[in-house]
């Protein structure tokens, strides 16, 4: 028989937590590769999304600063579409799988299982970016001539921690709902409007308004076409400004999520209801 | 017994029928209570007031964006409110054999002696009133948010193409339902499915603007038919006018539910051979 022996020791709170993240990220990478559902958010989706928008766009605009426009929103459209779904279900899978009192009974606050879970699943929708970008190059034949390569870059990976941050919000507010997976499915295209990823949130009636702003991505969708698009024309605001608004409000979903799950973690462990359907 | 045929011992063909439509019945109200996700009015309202006008919202939107004239986002604005029936009739209905498998009731369901085609076929049927609840509220909003108008519009060929719609898009839910039997999972065919339709069935843009060699394939879909119809309907034209569209959209539904059906009957029968029902 095999002797048990204990797990690598981390000493500490940071190290502890860095263990949790990182264990988290990889078991959700395993997970992710190991069920083909992957395909849909990440290619199909957003592919025929593109496709569409390609027969709308080509009937009115030509120039390559309009397919960029389009590459990118598709691009965010994925990066959102992979966030919501797979933060709303990242404990939905839990349910499913059985898992869900182990995952409870672990000797670390939920949040930072799923913020590792979070984190891998905002990461799959930068790859969903990515995969949209190489079909506009290839596909379309979209130039990739950038205003501002640099700012362009730390809008993005900012925007990509705003969403990682959001999709933490949703999953404590979804946490208590067997709803989860159908709620999200609804919410995926009144997002893509509000964060203005196909056209700029300006066009948007105006009671619409205050809810784009509350979402982080909306002010990072605006900086990232400041810093790629020549002449883009959106908010009457800079890139400062996007930037700046961006990281208070990823700050504060944040800090609103940890604070959440303190409270539905106490909640669910004191009502034993979980897994309950 | 009466119900017999005498000599054989066999049911009548009277009985059959019968048994066939108990069978329906209590498929169809299964079907309904089978929703236990869904059931309550906050979802209710979700999926038949919200879904349809975000995603005509959103290629409304694009459309003011692009600066096309309002005759194409009213093009784009009905062939969405039509389309939006599409994740209740296709991708709830494609689901039902994977919810089975999860659900663990798949070889409980599959060792009734129920009538197959009555069970296929009554489990997704209330999907199809579900359906033409969504595709009216998204014709709903056509009129009073986004400005078509219907003062030309023939009503009751409105409904008849809702409804029919509805049943022929039920129809190829219940194919890939069928396919659901065999793979693991139905979602990702019938996710591909449900995108697929935003592209080919003249819902944002005609079918004619396709490349040509993907036409054809637009034209197996039988919602191609229903956005052209509810168009021609909206715009005034008589009952006997769609009679034409309607038949085609009719004949597709009936021959995408056989061939649905013969695959479910081929899957079924394969899986009892193997006794791999639920296997993942």
């Amino acid at each position: 028989m095999h002797e048990l022996t204990p797990g690598k020791q981390t000493q500490g709170r940071v190290g502890r937590v860095i263990q949790v993240l990182r264990a988290s990220v990889f078991l959700t990478s395993k997970l992710f590769f190991a069920d083909p559902q992957w395909l849909i958010p990440n290619i199909i989706a957003p592919f025929i999304f593109t496709l569409v928008a390609f027969f709308l766009f080509s009937g009115q605009t030509s120039g390559s600063s309009f397919l960029l426009y389009l590459v990118l929103g598709s691009g965010l459209m994925g990066m959102w579409g992979t966030t919501i779904y797979a933060s709303a279900n990242s404990i939905g899978f839990d349910r499913w799988n059985g898992t869900m009192e182990s995952t409870l009974a672990a000797p670390i606050p939920l949040s930072w299982i799923a913020l590792g879970r979070v984190l891998f699943n905002t990461l799959q929708g930068v790859l969903n970016a990515v995969f949209i970008l190489v079909i506009g190059l290839v596909w379309f034949r979209v130039g990739f001539t950038l205003v501002n390569p640099p700012a362009f870059f730390f809008a993005s990976i900012m925007t990509f921690l705003s969403l990682s941050a959001f999709g933490l919000l949703m999953t404590t507010i979804l946490l208590l709902s067997r709803k989860g997976g159908f709620i999200t499915n609804s919410m995926e295209i009144p997002v893509y409007i509000a964060t203005g990823t196909m056209f700029p949130v300006i066009l948007l009636p105006v009671v619409y308004l205050p809810f784009a702003f509350m979402l982080a991505p909306t002010w990072g969708i605006e900086a990232i076409r400041l810093a790629a698009l020549p002449g883009y024309v959106g908010l009457p605001t800079t890139y400062t400004v996007d930037m700046t608004i961006m990281v208070a409000e990823t700050f504060a979903y944040l800090a609103l999520a940890f604070f959440l799950f303190k409270r539905v973690e106490a909640y669910a462990k004191k009502m034993g209801t979980l897994e309950e359907y | 017994m009466k119900s017999t045929d005498g000599k054989s011992g066999l049911l009548s063909a009277d009985s059959r029928l019968q048994m066939a439509w108990r069978v329906f019945r209590g498929a169809f109200f299964f079907g309904r209570k089978g929703l236990i996700i869904w059931d309550s009015w906050d979802m209710w309202v979700m999926q038949i007031f919200i879904t349809p006008i975000a995603q005509i919202g959103f290629f409304a939107f694009l459309s003011v964006y692009l600066k096309y004239p309002s005759s194409v986002t009213q093009f784009i604005v009905i062939g969405n409110a039509l389309q939006s029936m599409s994740f209740s009739a296709v991708f709830a209905v494609a689901n039902i054999t994977s919810q089975d498998k999860w659900q663990g009731t798949l070889p409980s369901t599959l060792v009734t002696p129920a009538n197959r085609m009555a069970l296929f076929i009554g489990r997704a049927w209330f999907q199809v009133l579900l359906s033409a609840l969504i595709a009216a509220a998204g014709l709903l909003y056509a009129g009073t948010v986004f400005g078509v108008s219907f003062a030309q519009a023939d009503f009751a060929g409105v409904a008849l193409v809702v409804i029919l719609t509805s049943v022929a898009m039920i129809s190829f839910g219940l194919l890939i339902s069928a396919v659901g039997l065999y793979m693991r999972t139905a979602l990702i065919v019938a996710n591909i499915f449900l995108f697929v339709t935003l592209l080919l069935s003249g819902v944002n843009f005609p079918v004619s603007e396709l490349p040509v060699w993907l036409q054809p394939v637009a034209w197996v879909i039988p919602l191609t038919y229903g956005t052209e119809a509810v168009r021609m309907a909206i715009s005034g034209a008589s009952l006997q006018a769609l009679l034409p569209v309607l038949g085609w959209e009719a004949l597709d539904g009936l021959v995408v539910l056989i061939v649905g059906f013969s695959l479910f009957s081929a899957f079924e029968s394969l899986s009892r051979k193997t006794g791999r029902f639920e296997e993942y």
